[in-house]
């Protein structure tokens, strides 16, 4: 009898568990669907078998200027969409908040910087935002072709806006991309990132 | 006015806006933002001499500057000492620091208004002739709604006769400075597998116990959860394995906040101001009264319906199979008292192990776990609802046969087995008591899980082992009546006691939500107990038993199937309902669907689950295109009031539908409504 009663208040008790956002390196990336600012859908799925860069992105945020004015950002994008990295920027702010723009001021803000990103994602809602807990611009993801996370946090070891810093920063980014691609295990799978916090609803 | 404009407006004004935006995001400058002047509270100084600088930041209202640990978001604010040579700067101290919420359950630790920054600083042994030129280059990020960077290089001269000291300022923000931490309070800061978890304890009983924490930069932390003398904090990613964590320990008493600097240690240690040995002694202290506490209980155990009539039968067995010799009643009794022992040990190993299995999949045993809470919470009502009569616990026929047989006999093993024997066959009474212990030994080490549990073995034998060697006492036993019922049944009451402190944890950890979770929990358990109690019981025939069984079932179905359908999320994309989200959505020429509705409406989430987010209506929306928009009621927002009145509804349910295109005339559907009700509004339109 006490067993049954223990059986049935396990299941009942597992049941009520609030499920968290259980983004963790070393766990499957969640799935999501966004729609890019050239009204693509995309899925994290569709990227199964490529690694994939998730990368928070704000344009009004000091932190992310400071990686897109020295250029930084957009030399990373170009290096790694050029060997197959799918990159993938993602806009959670909500509307009315700062770095909300129309879809196609974005696209404008990208041809003037260069971007060479594979799409801006739009998740003004914050789901994809909550999912994965971003907190920061930016704040970055690393997925590799199995869907399993294998770096999340800072881009790299310089919490500042110095346009200078970029050069001495180590990018973490960097390490673990050519770490996990030359077939070897990263050394720094999880940082605490920096930077504006993610524009979320009010 | 707003309604008749095209649509061509709302877009330039859009950009007249954004455009604005990105205008004033260029013209802000953290440097107007935030006003820092270079201070200190001495304006002449002598050689040797300990005087303080710092820099005073005048922040903008509502902007805020960060603290060293910055939270979810911003930076540390910045600080670089250029002094004479022979000069020596202290470290950074930092006034207490507010914990802020930004939107998205975001949390920083910063300044508002204003702040002094400063640092101790020594004056070398001889000092040049003429003005000491002291300087400082200091960064900061400022951050509203949006966030900006800003940095001042500061100077002053001492002994120069135009510099003014303001010592006054100093002492101020001195004052809200974390202390080091005094002796009668001590901190354990403790990892626990993916927690870490700080917790006070000490002389001091203040109101209220909040950290601060200082974690390395490769680790990101959740937010601090209090509750009682405790916080946990989750950690939710690590790049290099954290063994230590500081802070600062902020704590309440009535209106005076105190915050004391808790340094960096590894994990386990205690955190006092005269180092670990007092610490120890106070564990002990805890440790010795809890087995004080186990032993008593074990005592306790004695009085129990099924115990107390055994005791005096087995004595006199004793000593009348001793035939005269007390020692040997004595080893007798000692045997039998091993046996209980036995029984205690194996359960001890029980609960050890199941730990260990437990947290080898990840589940944390701890009150800072509400699954865990919950999990016990229903085991300590179950045994309440045991202990005030509602059901019995039976210990099934089988199990006792194969015991009584070794128990029958005489000799030292046979005296061994009649403990275990008496153990088990008391269980119907002593489980209650056993079974919560376990539960609660599930949050302690396995070595004090062992020591309790004997204490507790070792407290029920010490009547056996005391009239055995003093048979004569036997006349002290109070004799068995109807008190030792009511003795229960006060102990089922103590136990609901318990209950109610178990659910203000939970309320603690996870809001009232979860406590009504909760609430729901015991009652399915209060029922399944009742069931259990009045049909299926020894006398019961087999069909009243699985008649039983069956009931049993189908409140646990019923329960799951009701909690799931309370929590289920809508499959339908809803809108936030304001009077702009309207209009947009009666301006993009749509039909429009509007569910006015609130979280403790049992009328608007049955007509949501049965009738609004069922397959035909989700199909209709479709294929019309109809947005949805929700109108949350749930804190009796002013604007859905007056909506409401327009209506000539007193509250929710309420559901209007827009017919699309140029007709702005809704039609109102009944309170209770089914996919047909819905369905045909829509066609109407």
């Amino acid at each position: 009898m006490i067993r049954t009663l223990l059986i049935t208040l396990g299941v009942l008790v597992s049941n009520c568990g609030i499920t968290l956002a259980e983004v963790q390196v070393g766990k499957e990336a969640p799935d999501f669907v966004l729609t890019d600012s050239n009204g693509k859908t995309h899925h994290l799925s569709d990227y199964k078998g490529k690694y994939v860069v998730l990368e928070w992105y704000q344009p009004d945020c000091p932190f992310v200027r400071k990686h897109y004015n020295s250029g930084n950002m957009q030399a990373l994008q170009k290096e790694y969409v050029s060997k197959g990295v799918v990159w993938l920027s993602i806009d959670s702010s909500a509307a009315g908040q700062e770095g909300n723009y129309p879809p196609d001021q974005l696209n404008q803000i990208a041809t003037k910087t260069g971007s060479a990103r594979t799409a801006l994602l739009l998740d003004p809602d914050g789901k994809v935002g909550h999912l994965y807990g971003a907190k920061t611009t930016p704040d970055m993801y690393i997925i590799n072709p199995q869907g399993v996370l294998v770096y999340q946090g800072a881009i790299d070891d310089k919490p500042s806006t110095a346009l200078g810093d970029v050069k001495t920063a180590k990018n973490y980014v960097k390490t673990a991309l050519n770490a996990v691609m030359a077939g070897q295990s990263v050394a720094t799978t999880s940082t605490r990132p920096y930077g504006c916090s993610v524009k979320y609803a009010q | 006015m707003k309604k008749g404009l095209p649509r061509s407006f709302y877009f330039v004004l859009f950009y007249l806006v954004c455009g604005v935006r990105i205008l004033t995001a260029q013209v802000q400058d953290g440097r107007e933002l935030v006003h820092a002047t270079l201070l200190t509270d001495t304006a002449t100084v002598q050689a040797g001499q300990k005087f303080h600088i710092g820099v005073l930041y005048k922040i903008e209202p509502d902007w805020h500057i960060y603290w060293k640990y910055a939270g979810d978001s911003g930076i540390p604010t910045e600080i670089e000492w250029h002094l004479p040579p022979g000069f020596q700067a202290g470290p950074l101290q930092w006034p207490l620091p507010s914990r802020d919420k930004e939107p998205g359950d975001l949390e920083v630790f910063a300044y508002g208004s204003e702040v002094l920054l400063y640092a101790e600083v020594t004056a070398p042994a001889s000092l040049p002739a003429g003005p000491i030129a002291i300087k400082a280059d200091s960064k900061w990020l400022v951050c509203k709604s949006s966030c900006v960077p800003g940095d001042a290089n500061l100077s002053l001269e001492l002994n120069s006769g135009h510099t003014a000291a303001d010592p006054a300022l100093f002492q101020r923000f001195a004052a809200q400075v974390p202390r080091v931490l005094p002796g009668n309070y001590q901190l354990s800061v403790a990892r626990q597998a993916q927690q870490v978890v700080v917790s006070f304890s000490g002389t001091g009983s203040p109101a209220s116990l909040d950290f601060y924490p200082e974690p390395p930069p490769e680790v990101v932390l959740g937010h601090g959860k209090q509750s009682g003398k405790t916080v946990t904090f989750s950690i939710d990613s690590e790049g290099k394995a954290m063994d230590q964590l500081g802070g600062v320990a902020v704590i309440k008493d009535g209106s005076k906040v105190e915050a004391f600097q808790v340094p960096a240690q590894e994990f386990g240690k205690l955190n006092s101001a005269d180092g670990g040995d007092r610490g120890q002694t106070l564990d002990l202290v805890a440790l010795l009264q809890a087995v004080g506490f186990a032993l008593l209980g074990g005592l306790i155990l004695n009085v129990m319906p099924c115990v107390l009539p055994v005791i005096s039968l087995k004595i006199f067995g004793f000593v009348s199979e001793a035939g005269g010799q007390p020692e040997k009643a004595f080893r007798l009794a000692l045997a039998f008292a091993t046996g209980i022992l036995a029984c205690f040990g194996l359960l001890a190993v029980v609960v050890v192990l199941l730990r260990g299995a437990g947290a080898n999949v990840g589940w944390g045993f701890q009150f800072q776990d509400e699954r865990f809470v919950l999990f016990i919470t229903c085991i300590v009502f179950a045994f309440a609802l045991n202990l005030l009569g509602v059901y019995e616990i039976t210990v099934s026929a089988g199990a006792t046969g194969g015991l009584a047989r070794l128990a029958s006999g005489q000799g030292y093993a046979s005296a061994f087995f009649q403990g275990v024997f008496a153990t088990v066959l008391a269980t119907p009474c002593t489980a209650p008591f056993l079974g919560t212990a376990s539960a609660f030994a599930f949050a302690q080490p396995p070595l004090i899980t062992f020591l309790i549990f004997f204490s507790v073995g070792i407290g029920m034998a010490a009547p056996y082992l005391l009239l055995a060697a003093n048979p004569k006492w036997l006349g002290y036993l109070p004799k068995p009546g109807e008190w030792m019922m009511r003795v229960k049944q006060v102990f089922g009451f103590l136990l609901l006691g318990t209950v109610l402190w178990l659910a203000w944890i939970v309320g603690q950890l996870k809001g009232v939500q979860e406590m009504v979770v909760l609430g729901a929990l015991l009652l399915l358990i209060g029922i399944i107990a009742w069931i259990k109690g009045s049909f299926w019981n020894p006398v019961a025939s087999a069909g009243t038993k699985w008649l039983s069984a069956g009931a049993i079932a189908a409140v646990v179905i019923l329960a799951v199937s009701g909690y799931s359908f309370f929590t289920a999320p809508s499959k339908l994309a809803w809108q936030k309902f304001s009077q702009e989200s309207l209009d947009a959505a009666l301006d993009s020429g749509h039909p429009v669907f509007v569910d006015f509705t609130a979280d403790w409406c049992i009328t608007c989430k049955a007509n949501e689950r049965f009738a609004i987010d069922t397959a035909t209506v989700r199909n209709a929306f479709t294929q019309q295109k109809v947005i949805t928009l929700r109108a949350d009621w749930t804190n009796g927002d002013p604007v859905i009031t007056q909506i409401l009145k327009q209506h000539g509804r007193a509250g929710v349910p309420m559901y209007l539908v827009y017919p699309g295109g140029k007709n702005r005339e809704p039609a109102l559907l009944p309170e209770l409504i089914s996919a047909q009700t819905v369905l045909d509004a829509l066609k109407r339109g």
